[in-house]
């Protein structure tokens, strides 16, 4: 889920999105498709190593693969930025994401290993906390809000900027997130875990409020459905953040319920990341598609807005089971009934076939003739 | 919108002949949003220099705007050359959207 939905898809799209960002072509196409080749034979090997729990060959492989396609990225985008605008602060939260990913990638790699051949002082298991919570905050979080932070103001056509907030929410998400990695290797780090959540709880109600300036001072007063979605996300971010306080609350008492932990991650994946997918796959997809069909036919005529190459019955359907589907499997985690979950799953499924079924209709879509 | 022109006629079509180009994003043309700087007649006629500038830089639909600036003015003054000056001095900004600009935006 992490890495084939939400990491592959966001690295491809910030491919798309970098020299806007940076203000600055893509370093190097060649390298983008190197780490998609390898971050397309590593993730299937790892899916399946994790699946049949044989952590051997496959994941080993599977996860050097990664590793060498994050390194890819991360050398594309810190090209990509040096030769653009260096004071960017979009291009500073999308360089400081991958590193973030890097470093997830690198850790997550070692846990591998050390399934196998034990060389960290306690199992794996232990880590995963510090593997997860560095990929959902420093990569998922800091590239979503600089990403987010440009194009929000940029589709809406708002007149509101503020960098200094921005430089403010950056800060403390990378403040928030050092102070998790030396609390977790801290003996009595426990009894402070409620720290950099707050940190980043507060970062994140800045990043609404700054979404909130960016939506009053539009001076397009139309929004799209598609833009409504990956705005509802920003609101979706507050809550893995409550989750967690309340985890953590838990700690000390020893009475963690595993459901507050399965809900947890499943809003982060299933909720606030996929949301933002979904809005924003079919905002920028047609935009692609859009300059490949009409390029060489600008000016001569009419042509489509890039949003109605998106179907959008199929959109709207999409959109109701992917949130049908998640409340229903909430509440069969919440209440642990295997025919709600089942229910909740099949909602989910239709949702990420309409949406296949959709982008494939995007792809391969042709000018009406005249 | 203020547009610099060295012959005022001869911008007056042109503007109005580049009104039919729009960025497909926002649907308002790229006159009203504010994009053309400079529109300069050679005085015989042979030639136009457009300086233009796009919302944002690595617009993803840069290229596609240029183009049918280019191919309008070409339509409109047959036979004349259109050279087409990408700048970003000043940057785009709200405040060149004209007034007809702002009501179709706030529609």
């Amino acid at each position: 889920m992490a890495l084939g939905w939400g990491t592959m898809i966001i690295m491809g799209a910030s491919h798309q999105l970098l020299p806007v960002l940076t203000e600055n072509r893509l370093f190097s196409v060649a390298l983008a498709y190197v780490s998609f080749v390898l971050a397309a034979i590593g993730i299937p090997l790892l899916v399946y190593a994790f699946y049949t729990f044989q952590l051997g060959w496959p994941a080993r492989w599977g996860g050097s693969a990664i590793v060498v396609a994050i390194f890819c990225f991360v050398i594309n985008i810190w090209g990509t930025l040096t030769g653009g605008n260096r004071d960017n602060v979009h291009a500073v939260y999308a360089v400081t994401a991958s590193v973030w990913l890097l470093l997830a990638a690198f850790t997550g790699l070692a846990l591998v290993y050390n399934f196998t051949s034990p060389f960290l002082p306690q199992g794996s298991l232990a880590y995963l906390p510090f593997h997860a919570h560095i990929g959902i905050a420093g990569w998922f979080l800091l590239l979503v809000i600089g990403v987010g932070s440009r194009l929000i103001p940029m589709f809406l056509i708002s007149k509101y900027a503020n960098e200094r907030l921005l430089w403010i929410i950056y800060f403390l998400i990378n403040g928030g997130l050092l102070s998790f990695l030396f609390l977790f290797f801290l003996p009595a780090g426990l009894s402070f875990a409620w720290l950099p959540i707050i940190v980043v709880f507060i970062a994140l109600v800045l990043f609404g409020y700054y979404c909130y300036c960016c939506y009053r001072e539009r001076i397009r007063r139309q929004v799209d459905s598609r833009m409504k979605i990956s705005l509802s996300s920003t609101g979706m971010l507050w809550i893995p953040p409550i989750l967690l306080i309340i985890l953590v609350a838990a700690l000390p008492v020893g009475h963690v319920d595993s459901r507050l932990v399965l809900v947890y991650g499943f809003i982060t994946f299933f909720g606030w990341i996929t949301a933002i997918i979904l809005g924003m796959t079919f905002k920028t997809l047609p935009f692609i598609v859009w300059n490949k069909i009409y390029h060489a036919r600008s000016g001569a005529g009419s042509s489509p807005n890039p949003g109605e190459l998106v179907d959008n019955s199929l959109f709207r359907a999409m959109m109701v089971a992917w949130l049908a589907g998640s409340l229903v499997f909430i509440a069969g985690i919440c209440c642990r009934r295997v025919p709600v979950l089942r229910a909740g799953a099949a909602l989910l499924v239709s949702a990420a076939v309409l949406y296949n079924w959709n982008v494939w209709k995007v792809l391969t879509y042709k000018s009406p003739a005249k | 919108m203020n547009v610099v022109t060295n012959n005022d006629l001869q911008c007056t079509i042109a503007l109005a002949a580049l009104e039919n180009v729009l960025d497909p994003e926002i649907g308002l043309n790229v006159v009203d949003l504010g994009l053309i700087y400079r529109l300069e007649f050679d005085e015989p006629g042979l030639g136009i220099a457009v300086a233009m500038t796009l919302s944002t830089p690595y617009c993803p639909m840069g290229e596609s705007i240029t183009a049918a600036v280019e191919q309008v003015l070409k339509e409109t003054f047959t036979g004349i050359s259109v050279t087409i000056e990408l700048t970003f001095q000043p940057p785009w900004s709200y405040d060149r959207i004209s007034e007809a600009g702002k009501i179709f935006l706030s529609r």
